[in-house]
């Protein structure tokens, strides 16, 4: 019985499309009786599912269903339906616009997310190129040059940077940028390797990991 | 001295397998040989370091090997003394091997004799202070045990047995009101006559005192020397020499064969309160 | 009367609890090589910022900052104790002052080497838990006049005092568990010229 009725209101509403499409109708008029009749219950099912989610349509075929029924004038006899209408159209709007909001905040985490890593790939490398510049320059006026250029790559002179002795936790008291900088223009050598490194927005090291090789 | 020669060799180093701090190019074997530290005489007395300075791990073969600590220990000896460097030597070396004897940091019986200078009274006196490790807290740290001043052992002299047999307050004072009591103080050099037979007089407090009272001034430290008591039978004296060749750093100075029965008074002396 | 019995048993029980939560366990060989490196690496660093302040080639300015860190790595009290061989009693001095005093030194130049051996004696715990350890280390010094000659030379053992003690800290919402590592009080010993 439940089927039957289905299938009444799909051939329904394919008549009421196909009628409307061709004639280009915008009002229930020309409609017979029987016909709006219809139409209202088939708009009230549908709306009712958009507004209770209770469909499996898309937030766009929502919004193209929307628009079909705003195209016949349920504002005589059944103004209900039109604020049904109305908040159906503001939920479904409200949804897209709010899908749109998360998938482009996605993407800009992931356009982030690669900056970041090829910031990280790129700045390594020059980091330690630095490290091993500080620690063999023929004087302390190059050095002092370096480590003045060096720290143009971090957010302050004082950012963190911390020494892991090993992988059971241990660590070297933790240090400065600049301090770390000038330790490396006093002892003259370089003996870690760049473990992790962390950004602030303005891509400067906010904090340094080192590792003892 | 060719055995030195041959000792240092136990300690032949390869430069290049150490990480290096300096870069002074020389024969460094004689730095090698030499026993740095206390510590390090007795991690080659157990033979728990190998011949660079490089601690064993206790699950590594070589941790006292038996065969190369017999190699090492003779090198622990002041070679330029005969009674620590001949037959007793060799006896003690068999004694500590054959019955894998072996010296603990934490272990107890042995201390440390400081000589010092103290200003006492205007003039500059000599004063052996004896330490010894204790444990407190979570770890040890060195605390006095006794001293060791002239000024004070003058004054308690052993004295004769007959003279100290003269010097008592017989049973039956009391009923007299110790009326005779008066005779334990006519003569100041046997008033302590008068005091248990088991009266030690206690130096540290004695010390302390003085101290306290503004007659004893520290100047400085003459020497340090260790006193060690933990092998069974045996009683050695490890100093410092500083000399060039193969034989310096911390070495035994002394060595006598001290049954444990034996030890016991004279480790009262060192440590009165055990 | 049981109830105050009770009381004082807790009390005890709750110090005893907190010393007992206090001890960490015994570290792993492989731990205490690395803090051993660390430490090692602390006198290295002394000797390297020494031989600055000792060089006639480090500007003034850079000498005093080199000073800075070198005292750095120092527990505030820490003191040195000097004796050579025509002078055995022991002088005590600051360790800026110490410092200080080799800048000033009054010779055209000035050579200061280290011997490549060292040796890192165990480490102990003093009763607060702190771990204490001493380093050896043998150093060369030679000074020179105008005229290139050398007029002063001595080979001195070096007893450094090393404290290492476990700290924690947050950093970036991370807890941090390093080890702090202090020089303490250096002893240095004229030995036989060679």
């Amino acid at each position: 019985m439940l089927k039957q009725l289905k299938s009444i209101i799909i051939l329904a509403m394919i008549a009421l499309v196909t009628l409307c499409g061709a004639t280009s109708c915008n009002s229930s008029k020309g409609m017979s009786k029987k016909e709006y009749k219809a139409a209202v219950k088939q708009a009230e099912h549908d709306l009712n599912a958009i507004l209770n989610d209770e469909t499996d349509w898309t937030l766009e075929e929502q919004l193209d269903r929307i628009n079909e029924l705003k195209k016949i004038d349920f504002s005589k006899k059944n103004p209900e339906i039109v604020e049904m209408i109305e908040r159906a159209e503001q939920k479904v709007t409200n949804a897209i616009a709010e899908r749109d909001r998360i998938a482009e905040q996605k993407r800009l985490e992931e356009e982030q997310r690669l900056r970041e890593l090829e910031e990280q790939n790129k700045p390594k490398t020059a980091l330690t190129d630095y490290f091993t510049m500080i620690a063999n320059a023929k004087d302390v006026t190059t050095a002092n040059n370096f480590i003045k250029e060096a720290l143009k790559m971090f957010e302050s002179p004082d950012a963190v940077v911390l020494i892991r002795l090993n992988n059971y936790g241990d660590y070297d008291r933790p240090t400065t940028a600049v301090n770390y900088l000038n330790y490396l223009k006093d002892q003259k050598k370089v003996n870690v390797a760049v473990d992790n490194v962390k950004y602030n927005e303005e891509h400067k090291i906010t904090e340094l990991e080192l590792i003892k090789k | 001295m060719v055995p030195v020669l041959m000792l240092a060799l136990c300690f032949k180093v390869d430069a290049q397998v150490l990480n290096d701090l300096g870069n002074v190019e020389m024969d460094e074997r004689e730095l090698y040989t030499m026993t740095k530290q206390m510590g390090q005489f007795i991690n080659r007395f157990n033979y728990e370091e190998d011949q660079y300075g490089k601690k064993l791990n206790p699950n590594d073969p070589n941790f006292r090997n038996p065969k190369k600590r017999k190699d090492v220990l003779p090198l622990l000896f002041d070679l330029d003394n005969p009674r620590t460097a001949g037959a007793l030597r060799d006896f003690f070396v068999e004694d500590l091997i054959k019955n894998n004897q072996y010296m603990e940091f934490l272990g107890g019986n042995w201390y440390s004799e400081v000589s010092a200078k103290f200003k006492w009274k205007g003039q500059m006196v000599d004063i052996s202070m004896i330490l010894v490790l204790e444990k407190e807290g979570l770890g040890s740290k060195w605390v006095l045990s006794n001293v060791f001043f002239s000024e004070f052992q003058k004054y308690f002299p052993q004295g004769e047995l007959a003279e100290r047999e003269k010097h008592f307050l017989h049973p039956m004072s009391h009923e007299l009101d110790f009326m005779n009591i008066y005779k334990v103080f006519n003569d100041p050099e046997t008033v302590e006559y008068y005091a248990s037979t088991d009266y030690m007089p206690d130096y540290l407090t004695l010390f302390f005192y003085e101290i306290k009272q503004g007659n004893l001034k520290f100047d400085h430290v003459e020497s340090v020397k260790f006193h060690i008591f933990q092998i069974k039978n045996w009683y050695f004296e490890v100093s410092w020499f500083n000399r060039s060749g193969y034989n310096a750093g911390w070495l035994i100075s002394n060595l006598i064969y001290l049954k444990d029965e034996e030890k016991a008074a004279l480790l009262k002396l060192y440590q009165p309160k055990q | 009367m049981k109830k105050v019995l009770f009381a004082i048993a807790f009390a005890f029980f709750a110090l005893t609890g907190y010393q007992a939560f206090a001890q960490e366990p015994e570290l792993s060989p492989e731990r205490k090589q690395a803090i051993d490196s660390l430490a090692l690496e602390k006198v290295r660093d002394l000797s390297k910022y020494v031989k600055l302040i000792g060089s006639k080639n480090t500007p003034w300015s850079e000498a005093n900052r080199v000073i800075d860190r070198a005292e750095e790595l120092f527990a505030p009290d820490a003191e040195i104790g000097v004796s050579s061989l025509a002078k055995t009693k022991i002088e005590y001095y600051k360790v800026r002052q110490y410092l200080e005093r080799l800048m000033r030194l009054n010779y055209d130049r000035v050579e200061i080497d280290w011997y490549k051996i060292q040796y890192v004696s165990d480490l102990q715990r003093q009763p607060d838990g702190t771990y204490v350890g001493v380093i050896t280390i043998f150093q060369t010094f030679k000074g020179y006049d105008a005229e290139g000659r050398l007029i002063y030379q001595d080979t001195t053992k070096k007893d450094i005092t090393v404290y290492v003690k476990r700290k924690e800290t947050q950093i970036g919402g991370r807890l941090i568990g390093f080890w702090d590592v202090l020089l303490g009080d250096m002893r240095v010993k004229e030995t036989t010229k060679k």
